[in-house]
């Protein structure tokens, strides 16, 4: 193994991020970031499914036939996320309420396909299992900083405790209305893709092109 | 020459290897916006012309003077029309402090109107410079490279496009917006494919819609209420505009609500006439974009609707109501963000043309459509010439066989 | 692969099974068939076990919201408790009268507004609806001497964006409103949404429906209006505010439950 076990799990917190340096995932980061609580739900249940879909895909690796091996880990993908949203109606509706069909669409989240198909297929379960649980929690950080930064600043509050009292209950904050539309958290997400580049100079790809300048001839 | 000998001698410090290398931007922008740029071309090929960036850029402000112009007086307009008619009680603040102090009257009248629009242009206009003059200057030191002249037009056209009553918080943020994200993080002035000011306020817009949008705000007056025109188009019909007092002449020179310089068509066209005469704006996008404007609202007309009278708004009300006199101007016709090939031109006008008739007509939402039209052709504008040399290289290739 | 191949002859069926190649056809479709049996009784029987929580979450949600518009909610409350309370009865609309034609425990008002049978469609249709059902369930709530106290409504229409779904309560003269409250809806966060904000409710409280000649005044419009019959318009969200005050007025009017109102409010019931 070349990674050990803690490398695989801290190394997609920042330095392999799903979402800031793989760009995957996009789409239920703008959907379910509109409150924290909504957004650690989310990670809860993403983090889960990756860690135990690597897992039980691992233990079958030998076994899978490579014709229909994207079906066979489609189908152990969807049980989870179908148990997972049974779970979750059952035992915290108001929270399955508010991520409605997301929940269900981390089937196509590219993220738990993308580590099974180039993770759990080559590796034993339980290095699966810790890559699964690293990866669910690096796209739950990003989702859990959009959640902050957007429940904050467009509702004023946190988990439903108001931090900002904003005018509309008589306070002084006045609410952004733009966090609360699900395109906003595009930008947060590039202003932290933007950020964790400064911050690690690594991550910034190679420019497919370049300028040439006058004085440099 | 006493200024340009000081330049001289501290110039050293901020070159390379000087002690204050780091803040050569902000030197180079006091310098050049006092003196023409030094720099020359060193490399072949020479073009000579006497178009530079920063000649451009002083074109394009001046011909937003009429509008400037507009603004002050209709906003002093609007504003004293409103104190008068709402009476003594509604006469607080402190602009109608320094009004009475400097002993200007608050009745409509050409001169009381001017100062009292300027003394609501200015605090905003400041607000946009300090602010989006920070960010360009920050961005500047820590890339390098130099700030230019366009952050002046940004600025400019950025003031005339917000509502009189924004807060000064909420243009500081709008413009923030519009500079790092609209521009400077796709590299700065002539990378950025969205039109910085027009980004900045989409941002207001989405952000704060209560400051933004309805009746109440476009008026700085507590306590008075005006719909814009479209906004009464929209809810009763284009007719029935007569009966709140507004013709189309009326629209036209630009004494109705809106935002801060954008009602007058008139004011608009004289900028306009300017930019086209000295070459700047091209006059493809304008006639793709009367075009595109004129033939759908036509289209429209003739199609009908019994329960959204916003079909039958004939395009020449189109023409002088909202933002869209002044965003032909002044947006679509500026040349970073919009198409680069001729035919393309066409098309991009003919696109926002369309796209501003189909959000204030159909979209149920937003009244008002030329900001997002523009913003939406900004996207498309690559594309748009990416195809047109495509099918330039296709037909060619077919002629060579 | 750093694994090394055992070097043991595989033992038995399973044994031999395990060690074929994956590739082959027979293989293929028998991991396909147990995966799948397998799968679908994990998750049946999840689905199974789990149905009578959910069912129940959604009964209380529904619960909570009649307890909250109606003033009698507290955190901590006991739902179901409180909710005996109230008694669900089934109005027919065009009469006004109380039907025990179905079960008011279980009646669905959403499923009939789509059954052709349960209901009609609309010519005149402000809340925007198209189809509108004939029966309607209603939550009568008794005081402590049994006499009726509220009455609580369902109403619905088209807002902006998406159809609200909500509750009014009114006093038990049917013309008093106590409260208004959405329970479902899309419209823009922070504009229409502000429908839910307690403050903009709280305007609901203490309104009437009608003057005293009997004509329906409710109204939701911006500015100043007669302070009996005037909600403020939610800022910035004009479309919204139109929206509800069609619906309200709709639903509180001839075609909705005025028939019942009027019942009501002469104590034929």
């Amino acid at each position: 193994m070349a990674q050990t076990r803690k490398e695989l799990l801290v190394d997609p917190l920042v330095d392999n991020n799903p979402i800031t340096l793989q760009v995957l995932g996009i789409c239920s980061a703008l959907a379910v970031t509109s409150s924290l609580q909504v957004a650690l739900v989310m990670t809860l249940a993403v983090t889960f499914v990756t860690a135990f879909a690597s897992f039980f895909i691992s233990i079958l690796r030998n076994q899978i036939p490579n014709s229909i091996r994207i079906i066979v880990q489609m189908v152990i993908i969807a049980s989870l996320v179908i148990l997972v949203d049974q779970v979750l109606k059952a035992y915290a509706f108001q929270v399955s309420k508010t991520l409605s069909v997301f929940v269900g669409l981390i089937i196509t989240n590219c993220i738990v396909m993308g580590r099974a198909e180039a993770f759990a297929m080559k590796n034993p379960p339980v290095a699966s299992f810790i890559d699964g649980i690293g990866n669910g929690l690096g796209y739950g950080l990003i989702l859990i900083l959009v959640g902050i930064i957007r429940e904050l600043f467009g509702s004023g509050s946190l988990l439903g405790f108001t931090i900002l009292p904003t005018v509309n209950n008589g306070g002084w904050y006045v609410p952004n209305g733009m966090l609360l539309l699900p395109p906003s958290a595009f930008f947060i997400i590039g202003l932290l893709i933007w950020g964790f580049r400064t911050w690690k100079p690594a991550q910034v790809e190679e420019r497919e092109y370049k300028i040439q300048s006058a004085e440099a001839h | 020459m006493g200024l340009r000998s000081f330049f001289d001698r501290i110039e050293p410090n901020f070159e390379k290897g000087g002690k204050y290398e780091k803040y050569f931007p902000v030197y180079e922008m006091v310098e050049s916006l006092l003196y023409t740029p030094k720099t020359v071309t060193k490399a072949a090929p020479h073009a000579r012309s006497f178009v530079d960036m920063k000649r451009i850029m002083t074109y394009v402000v001046i011909a937003t003077i009429p509008c400037i112009l507009m603004a002050l007086y209709n906003t002093g307009l609007q504003t004293n029309t409103a104190l008068t008619a709402l009476g003594e009680g509604s006469q607080t603040g402190w602009r109608v402090a320094v009004m009475q102090a400097l002993g200007f009257s608050l009745e409509p009248g050409l001169v009381s109107n001017m100062v009292h629009g300027f003394l609501y242009f200015v605090p905003i206009y400041l607000t946009t410079l300090i602010v989006g003059g920070l960010w360009e200057v920050l961005f500047a030191t820590v890339r390098g490279h130099e700030v230019n002249e366009g952050f002046l037009v940004t600025s400019m056209l950025y003031v005339l496009i917000v509502p009189a009553s924004t807060p000064l918080w909420q243009v500081a943020l709008g413009i923030s917006f519009g500079v790092v994200l609209g521009k400077e993080v796709f590299g700065g002035t002539g990378k950025n494919f969205l039109n910085p000011a027009l980004t900045g306020r989409a941002f207001l817009y989405f952000a704060y819609p209560a400051n933004m949008s309805g009746d109440s705000i476009w008026t700085p007056v507590d306590g008075f209420s005006g719909a814009t025109a479209l906004g009464v188009s929209a809810a009763e019909g284009v007719q029935s505009l007569a009966g709140y007092g507004i013709t189309w002449w009326d629209a036209f020179f630009g004494t109705i609500q809106g935002s801060l310089g954008e009602t007058s068509a008139l004011a608009a066209m004289i900028g306009l006439a300017f930019l086209l005469i000295t070459r700047i704006a091209n006059w493809r996008l304008v006639v793709g974009c009367m075009g595109g404007m004129i033939g759908f609202s036509l289209l429209l007309n003739l199609i009908g609707s019994d329960s959204n009278p916003m079909f039958a708004m004939p395009w020449y009300w189109h023409f002088v109501l909202g933002g869209y006199a002044f965003g032909l101007a002044f947006m679509v016709t500026e040349p970073v963000s919009a198409s680069h090939t001729n035919l393309g031109r066409y098309i991009y006008g003919a696109l926002i043309g369309f796209m501003v008739v189909m959000i204030r007509v159909i979209n149920p939402a937003f009244p008002e459509g030329m900001m997002l039209a523009i913003l939406f052709a900004n996207i498309f504008a690559p594309l748009i010439d990416y195809f047109v040399v495509r099918a330039n290289i296709s037909r060619r290739a077919k002629r060579n066989v | 692969m750093s694994e090394q191949e055992p070097n043991t002859e595989p033992k038995g069926a399973l044994g031999r099974f395990l060690a074929a190649s994956p590739d082959s056809p027979g293989k293929t479709i028998i991991v396909a068939v147990v995966l799948c049996l397998f799968c679908s009784m994990v998750v049946a029987t999840a689905a199974v076990n789990l149905r009578p929580i959910q069912e129940a979450n959604k009964l209380k949600d529904k619960q909570v919201n009649i307890l909250q518009v109606a003033g009698k909610y507290e955190p901590g409350v006991d739902i179901a408790e409180a909710f005996a309370a109230f008694e669900p009865r089934i109005v027919e609309l065009e009469s006004g009268t109380f039907t025990d034609e179905f079960d008011a425990a279980s009646f669905d008002d959403r499923a009939a507004a789509s059954d052709p049978a349960l209901s009609i469609s609309l010519s005149d249709d402000p809340a925007g609806i198209g189809r509108q059902t004939k029966y309607a369930t209603v939550y009568l709530l008794n005081d402590d001497a049994g006499n009726l106290d509220k009455v609580i409504l369902p109403i619905y229409g088209y807002g902006l964006w998406s159809t609200l779904y909500g509750f009014i309560a009114l006093e038990e003269n049917g013309n008093d409103i106590f409260g208004l409250q959405f329970y479902e809806h899309a419209e823009t966060p922070g504009l229409g949404a502000e429908v839910d904000n307690p403050r903009w409710k709280a305007m609901w409280n203490g309104k009437k429906l009608r003057d005293e000649s009997g004509e329906l005044q409710i109204t939701v419009a911006k500015g100043t209006g007669h302070e009996d019959h005037h909600i403020d318009a939610l800022a910035g969200a004009t479309l919204t505010s139109v929206g509800v005050d069609n619906l309200v007025r709709f639903w509180m009017g001839e075609a909705g439950f005025a028939p019942f109102l009027e019942s009501l409010k002469e104590g034929e019931l």
